[in-house]
């Protein structure tokens, strides 16, 4: 078996599978799949590609598919279509072409642009198969390079270009006229991937092949099925046998590659059939042409293993590209709510307000906010239960909640109400929050809601008070009532805040910071500096599990 | 996992004892399935925690859900053996409302003969 083994100039007018349009209206852009053939532009609403522009006319041009290219009919339209600025009445299109229909300027279309990226995995592509390898496994092998170098580029939309890769391949080991990859889609029916003929021309339709031979097969438990029509009469009744003198149809189910694990030595090797069917590989010739019949039943196997595992790869690929995305997501969802964690402290003649946050690795569910109104200056500290995303969106969601009720000046406790109510109808599952909303007055009034938080420490003259007022945690109980408390405060005394985190800091022997070694730091420290720096030497070298947020508000009078 | 539990039936009430740290994750989701399949048979739980040496944010959220659900099917869980962290816990968040705590064993089992009765 003779394999080409030089490459040059790609000889294919048109390469990848379904050619793109890029279709530019002023600022806005799209793509569109040239998926079939006439695809029809005009005015008229029931167009593949509709320009709203008085210049076109409702029937304005057909882009046909003949010979495996593509050309543009004008469809005698007033103001004319345009290829590279030159009115024509039909122009067979080449890549990157401009094509325009009668509004000039405004709106075009670009035939099939070559992008960066699938030109550099082409690029590879012609390196690998311009190798000097002549055995009969090397376009197999090439398609294991291909697949190499594809997942190096990362590129987008590998798998149609494996999908044509292999096709080719397939093509040139059987000698087939023309070769399918059908795809299962979600609710199990099979749909055209890729066609290709054995002059590496696209199919996009897949009208003339025989479904009942590709049906018998996806149902067979075998490998493979090859159909030898001038054999079988009964086969002679098929529809498309008949109508498109189709001769020898070699049909190979595409499984998913079975995962080894240990466990399955025991237990009995699952058998073919067993392995769930994602698709399938078709080639076939007419009459009039050559005999694939003979072709060996290694290599169709080989096919058949090689093509499915390429694919199962480049749906990894494609399912690690995705992923990527997300993780992309998911950092701007974090960047967000770090932006909407970011505190603006109003300035009052009367306080001073100071916050800090030491987060652990994770995103926690750590918040604090500041709200000056004429009520007061309010300051904010939540802890939602759990860590991460979760615990962040939460955390979001009752920093809203709340600013906005704190703007609207509600009372203290008709805020933790609503806030709980809010989370016990939405059944967050067993999220919940501790809150401590705390509003100083100017005249030194202090009024605090607290919702199952670490109980405030009030610091006047180096002696700590602990205000015990409390109530539930929110989001736990919805039938949980609020209430606030009020201590007033002198001027020179400090209101501290802190989060669990704190109090629950390790140290290496298990240690926590507890309550009693807060109370002393905060009754000689001057600043937020010297409880971190008490909470940092006390951990020793031990990372923080949770977040450790410590406010705190100075009441100057 | 850090988190043991034994169940026994005494007194027609079933005693869940458990040994560890209740914290969010495998240790509060084996509660939760724990007290979820006693409820499925049973309507009068004690949960004695005697053994247990830390409960975390996410780990009391599991155990006030369960407890929630468990109320709202007619079943309840009283709770025993409350070292001094959980206490303070329960009293910070003011669960401690919620929760019927009792100093020991028997008088938890002794408290579901005398609402029985």
């Amino acid at each position: 078996m003779s394999i080409q083994t030089t490459s040059g100039p790609a000889a294919e007018p048109v390469s990848g599978l379904f050619p793109t349009l890029v279709y530019v209206h002023g600022s806005d852009q799209r793509t569109i799949t040239l998926d079939h053939s006439p695809f029809t532009v005009g005015r008229k609403v029931d167009k593949d590609l509709v320009i709203a522009d008085p210049r076109v006319s409702r029937d304005h041009a057909l882009i046909v598919s003949e010979n495996g290219q593509f050309a543009v009919v004008d469809q005698g339209s007033k103001h004319g279509t345009f290829v590279n600025g030159e009115r024509i009445e039909r122009r067979t299109l080449e890549r990157n072409d401009r094509l325009e229909f009668g509004v000039r300027d405004v709106a075009y279309v670009i035939f099939h642009p070559q992008h960066a990226t699938s030109n550099t995995a082409r690029e590879f592509l012609s390196q690998i198969s311009g190798m000097h390898i002549s055995t009969e496994t090397t376009d197999l092998e090439k398609l294991t390079l291909f697949l190499e170098a594809a997942r190096k580029l990362n590129t987008i939309g590998v798998l149609d270009e494996i999908l044509v890769t292999l096709l080719d391949a397939t093509l040139k080991l059987t000698r087939a006229e023309r070769g399918y990859v059908f795809m299962k889609n979600e609710d199990g029916n099979l749909r055209l991937a890729a066609g290709r003929n054995s002059k590496g021309e696209p199919l996009l339709d897949d009208k003339t092949i025989s479904h009942s031979i590709l049906d018998d097969a996806l149902k067979s438990n075998s490998e493979f099925v090859i159909t030898d029509t001038s054999e079988s009469l009964d086969l002679k009744g098929r529809h498309s046998i008949v109508a498109y003198d189709l001769r020898t149809v070699i049909c190979i189910p595409l499984r998913k590659p079975q995962v080894q694990t240990t466990r399955d030595t025991e237990a009995p090797a699952p058998s073919e059939a067993s392995a769930e069917v994602m698709g399938a590989l078709y080639v076939d010739s007419r009459f009039a042409s050559r005999d694939i019949s003979s072709v060996s039943n290694d290599i169709l196997r080989a096919i058949a293993t090689e093509a499915a595992s390429l694919i199962e790869n480049a749906r990894l690929v494609q399912a690690e590209e995705a992923a990527r995305r997300y993780q992309q997501e998911l950092a701007i969802a974090a960047s967000m709510q770090q932006g909407l964690m970011v505190v603006t402290i109003p300035e009052v003649p009367f306080a001073r307000l100071v916050g800090r946050n030491l987060s652990c690795k994770e995103i926690g569910g750590d918040f604090f906010d500041a709200v000056n109104t004429e009520d007061g200056l309010t300051v904010v500290l939540a802890d939602v239960s759990g860590k991460g995303v979760s615990a962040a969106l939460l955390a979001s969601t009752l920093q809203g909640m709340i600013y906005s009720q704190l703007t609207a000046r509600m009372p203290l406790a008709e805020i933790v109400t609503a806030v709980n109510r809010f989370f016990t109808q939405k059944h967050l599952g067993e999220k919940y929050a501790t809150v401590i909303i705390a509003r100083i007055r100017p005249d030194g009034e202090l009024e605090y809601v607290n919702c199952g938080h670490v109980p405030p420490l009030v610091v006047s003259n180096h002696t700590v008070n602990r205000p015990t007022h409390g109530n539930l945690p929110v989001g736990l109980l919805k039938d949980a009532t609020y209430e606030s408390d009020r201590v007033h405060l002198k001027p020179g005394d400090r209101l501290v805040l802190v989060t669990d985190g704190v109090t629950e800091a390790e140290n290496a022997r298990g240690d926590f910071f507890e309550d009693s070694r807060l109370e002393t730091v905060a009754a000689k420290s001057e600043s937020l500096d010297d409880i971190f720096a008490a909470i940092a030497s006390f951990c020793g070298g031990t990372p923080l599990s949770d977040d450790c947020t410590v406010v705190e508000l100075l009441y100057t009078g | 996992m850090t988190l043991k539990m034994e169940t026994r039936v005494a007194d027609g009430v079933t005693i869940v004892s458990c040994n560890g740290r209740i914290v969010f994750g495998e240790e509060s989701n084996a509660l939760r399935d724990t007290l979820k399949q006693q409820l499925a048979s049973t309507r009068q739980i004690v949960l004695n925690l005697s053994g247990v040496t830390y409960i975390d944010s996410g780990g009391l959220g599991t155990l006030v859900g369960v407890y929630s659900s468990a109320r709202a099917a007619g079943a309840d869980i009283k709770l025993t053996g409350l070292g001094q962290r959980l206490r303070d816990v329960l009293q910070i968040t003011k669960l401690v409302t919620v929760f019927e705590v009792y100093d020991s064993e028997p008088e938890a089992i002794a408290a579901f003969h005398r609402g029985a009765a």
